[in-house]
């Protein structure tokens, strides 16, 4: 199977390339980039193909194209790409609006193309026990959830609230809030945020901590902070405690690591030797498309978490709790 | 924490325990026992001309009738936290004791656990600078049992916010200042259950944000932790892996046993707390937390308790 990618902008366009050329069957076709100069060193570091024209890398016979653009230009690149009749990859959040969603989640289905938010989470073999064990019907009911997706501050377009659509809240809310919905089956109804710039001197806030009210009598709260400092041992984490009424568990999803002290670093690091999370996933949306078989995250999964960061967001200037069917209207 | 406060006055030097009262006769014997105290009714201790403080480890409900007998009576008083179960009882302390011209001392043991003074210290010497986001978590056990199974009803103890959590928000007060926002959620209301586990979400008019966790759920075993990051450093405390001692005793017949963690301390946090009460009295030392301080702290978690039930943050 050929395939594209468009835009390296999001820095997990490197490890979906390497995925793409690390798969069997695959065949890693080239790079178009709004960045000039970014397509061609990422395309020559590839050994890819270079395109300085959108329209010249979807008139290739590739099937499908990875989208890691900022989140502002998901709605069109996706537009293009399924209009060209290729299926799409695209990084989350599924787009910084509701009216870009809708739009990516209609041209996908009108062009009979698969659709796909990159929510590499759900693949990492920590989640997957997690789930097994919670459907198992081990914990009981569940009572109440406790999470976080912490992150360094990435820098960049992910400050700009035009290219990104928020801060911490919309970059780090979507994660978690896909993977309780997709493990416990669970929707999320009202929304309490704090959040507010208290780290960085950047445009968008950088601390944020959700207060949710799901169905099924279950809250949980998230904390979306990019306040790992710069001599932290990782990037951030993705954590999880789930209150059953006949026991707990706790998920810490990258805590597969063992330590490192080296004096040319000056501080320890957390070497991680858990699954690709990246790979799984693009093997499992490729194979999706391969087999013409339904993708395991859709557009309205990506459009269902959207839905959160933009309730947060109406909270956050509120504060007050903000129903999501208001908002969705 | 009666037979706790008990041990800590007689280890103190400038303290003695001469009398004991209980509801439970048995329990005040055995203090007895072991301090050298009398056991006499409550009654008794409060009239008698020879005591100088009465320390009040009655179930919450209760303190505001025995600290007003006590402050009545002339006597310096040390109070368990929560102060109270109302702002109004919190305050009918306060006016006795400053009307009496005693001292007042709340029970907000955790600004004596070395970890959190430790950790107060390098944020105010500005290891992680200007503090933004803490976390905090306590609990991790079944709901206590205590006599009439006061921690159970509501009424008396207030559950876990009012009395295991105040403990957090009493903390990040002394650390942070002021809170200006609590908004929290519970599972308190949702339907009956002996688990309790509440969550709740903090804004502080410094601008700092806090989340604190609090979990009468059994997962396994009483732990605190805390998480206080900043514009340049982060500060993580897991109680869980900071035990120096853990300890496999294999049982009758050579079956496997379960590994038990144990802290150990210089002195108890308890007996600090207490030193630092009677050296206030003795003109010592500066007292850490006094009534007022002990009122805002039941203030925070009154407002999350309201939070829970009315769905609503609460604006202090």
């Amino acid at each position: 199977m050929k395939v594209g990618m468009i835009s390296f902008a999001h820095l997990h366009a490197e490890s979906y390339a390497s995925a793409l050329k690390a798969l069997p069957g695959v065949e890693f076709v080239g790079i178009y980039d709004e960045d000039n100069n970014r397509g061609k060193e990422w395309a020559e570091k590839l050994s890819v193909m270079h395109f300085e024209k959108l329209e010249d890398l979807l008139k290739t016979d590739i099937e499908a194209v990875i989208i890691c653009s900022t989140n502002a230009d998901h709605c069109r690149y996706t537009v293009a790409a399924a209009e060209a009749g290729k299926h799409v990859l695209v990084e989350k959040p599924i787009a910084t609006n509701f009216a870009d969603a809708h739009k990516m989640i209609e041209t996908c289905k009108k062009q009979n193309v698969k659709l796909q938010i990159a929510f590499p989470v759900r693949y990492l073999p920590s989640v997957l026990e997690t789930k097994r064990i919670v459907e198992s019907g081990q914990l009981g009911r569940i009572l109440a959830i406790k999470a976080t997706n912490h992150g360094s501050m990435p820098g960049g377009w992910f400050t700009e609230k035009d290219k990104a659509g928020g801060g911490a809240v919309i970059d780090h809310t979507v994660h978690v809030v896909d993977i309780i919905r997709w493990m416990l089956g669970l929707e999320f109804k009202e929304i309490y945020a704090e959040y507010d710039r208290l780290i960085h001197n950047i445009e968008t806030e950088d601390c944020g901590l959700l207060t949710m009210e799901l169905t099924n009598n279950v809250f949980a709260t998230l904390d979306t902070s990019w306040n790992r400092p710069s001599a932290y041992p990782t990037w951030g984490d993705v954590t999880m405690t789930i209150i059953g009424t006949n026991g707990v568990l706790e998920l810490d999803g990258f805590s597969q690591k063992f330590d490192i002290y080296n004096n040319d670093v000056k501080k320890a690091q957390w070497e991680y030797f858990g699954g690709d999370m990246d790979y799984l996933l693009v093997k499992d949306f490729l194979e999706a498309c391969k087999n013409n078989t339904p993708v395991k995250v859709t557009g309205e999964d990506g459009l269902k978490t959207l839905e959160v960061a933009l309730a947060a967001y109406e909270s956050g200037k509120r504060h007050q709790p903000v129903a999501i069917e208001e908002i969705r209207n | 924490m009666g037979s706790t406060h008990a041990e800590a006055y007689r280890v103190l030097d400038n303290a003695e325990l001469v009398a004991v009262a209980d509801l439970v006769p048995e329990r005040a014997q055995a203090i007895a026992a072991r301090t050298g105290a009398t056991v006499r009714s409550a009654t008794e201790i409060i009239a008698d001309p020879s005591i100088d403080v009465i320390d009040v480890c009655v179930p919450t409900y209760l303190h505001r009738d025995f600290v007003v007998a006590a402050a009545d009576a002339g006597k310096h008083v040390f109070c368990e936290k929560p102060m109270a179960r109302s702002l109004k009882e919190a305050e009918e302390m306060k006016a006795a004791c400053d009307k009496a011209g005693v001292r007042l001392g709340i029970g907000h043991v955790v600004r004596f656990f070395p970890e959190y003074i430790r950790a107060y210290n390098k944020v105010h010497s500005g290891v992680v600078g200007k503090v933004a986001v803490v976390r905090c978590t306590r609990g991790g056990f079944a709901l206590p049992t205590a006599w009439k199974d006061w921690y159970a009803n509501y009424e008396y103890s207030g559950g876990l916010v009012l009395d295991m959590i105040i403990h957090d928000f009493d903390y990040l007060r002394w650390l942070l200042g002021p809170v200006e926002r609590v908004f929290a959620k519970g599972t308190r209301g949702r339907d009956y259950n002996r688990l309790e586990y509440a969550l709740v979400s903090l804004k502080f008019k410094s601008g700092a944000i806090a989340h604190v966790e609090g979990s009468w759920v059994n997962s396994g075993g009483f732990h605190t932790r805390f998480e206080i990051a900043g514009e340049k450093g982060l500060i993580d405390y897991d109680s869980r892996k900071a035990n120096p001692i853990t300890l496999t005793v294999n049982k009758a017949g050579g079956a496997p046993g379960v590994p038990v963690p144990a802290s150990a301390w210089a002195e108890s946090p308890y007996t600090t707390e207490i030193r630092n009460f009677i050296n206030v009295l003795d003109g010592k030392e500066g007292q850490i937390v006094d009534g007022n301080e002990g009122y805002e702290s039941l203030k925070v978690a009154l407002a999350a308790l309201e939070s829970i039930e009315t769905g609503k943050p609460v604006n202090l």
